[in-house]
């Protein structure tokens, strides 16, 4: 797989990924509202001596594309020499090779940073992984409260469809509570990835 | 003999876009099986969730076998069950 300058503008910009949405377009804009920029993070890419190319891996129906890819949306809005071109995930499966997450995994958003020469400078993918523990102990904590969830590991079509509606509430609770601190580890990383690079 | 009509769940991940595997399933299972069926019960979910399960046992768990079900094996299962049904 080459990427190159004709490969590059085969991606679409970021607003162009968002007006081009067939599902999700609403959380997607609510959660771009939403997020609360660091000024650490607009600082240390301000900070970068040259411009960047970001290459995105995305697709719309993805839950933590619909998380994620609206921070760095943000980000870039406030950082002008960051190049977001999106890539779909799906029609660019050679890209996606690429960027595997543990080498086997399509997970998405992929964030790839790159220089003006398209020489890798780093990459970040799907979600951090201190936002992943957090939910599960959150997840465990809401188990443990209601007993009548029953196990976290058996299969949710076994609960009553009234108890199931309230599993999704309490699901849908926890990730509302834990989403600045998401946002926050995710800008955390993006940092540490680009700080640690010699651009 | 027919056996007692079974009934079908699949519980898909909605946020990860598993739409497709899940109605291709209910399209086979229709197929195949039709007024054989008491129900096909399409739950939408999170987290990587594609479970199917016949008359509440689990037949296929994204979790524990890894990727989808083989249309095949789900069919398998219903049969059995369709089996079993006529024989008690």
């Amino acid at each position: 797989m080459t990427l190159d300058r004709a490969r590059w503008d085969t991606g679409i910009t970021y607003d162009a990924f968002k007006a081009a949405m067939t599902r999700n377009q609403e959380r997607f804009a609510e959660n771009e509202g939403r997020v609360v920029l660091d000024p650490e993070t607009v600082r240390t890419f301000k900070s970068l001596p040259q411009r960047l190319r970001v290459l995105v891996l995305a697709e719309d129906w993805c839950g933590d594309v619909i998380a994620n890819l609206p921070i760095l949306g943000r980000l870039a809005k406030e950082v002008p020499t960051l190049d977001v071109r999106v890539f779909y995930r799906d029609q660019n499966l050679d890209l996606m090779e690429r960027w595997l997450n543990q080498g086997k995994y399509q997970s998405i958003p992929v964030i790839v940073f790159l220089d003006e020469n398209f020489r890798e400078l780093g990459h970040w993918i799907e979600r951090p992984a201190s936002v992943t523990e957090r939910r599960a102990q959150e997840r465990k904590k809401i188990f443990a409260a209601h007993p009548e969830f029953g196990s976290p590991d058996a299969p949710v079509d076994q609960l009553p469809e009234d108890v199931r509606a309230r599993l999704q509430a309490e699901l849908h609770r926890m990730r509302e509570a834990t989403l600045a601190f998401a946002n926050s580890e995710v800008q955390r990383e993006l940092r540490e990835l680009i700080s640690g690079v010699a651009v | 003999m027919t056996g007692k009509p079974v009934k079908v769940k699949i519980t898909y991940c909605a946020e990860c876009g598993y739409e497709p595997q899940a109605l291709d399933l209910t399209k086979a299972l229709m197929h195949e099986f039709g007024a054989r069926l008491s129900a096909i019960e399409i739950i939408p979910w999170e987290s990587g969730t594609f479970d199917v399960s016949v008359d509440g046992e689990l037949v296929h768990s994204m979790r524990r076998e890894g990727g989808f079900p083989e249309h095949a094996s789900v069919k398998s299962a219903v049969r059995a069950r369709l089996d079993r049904g006529s024989h008690v």
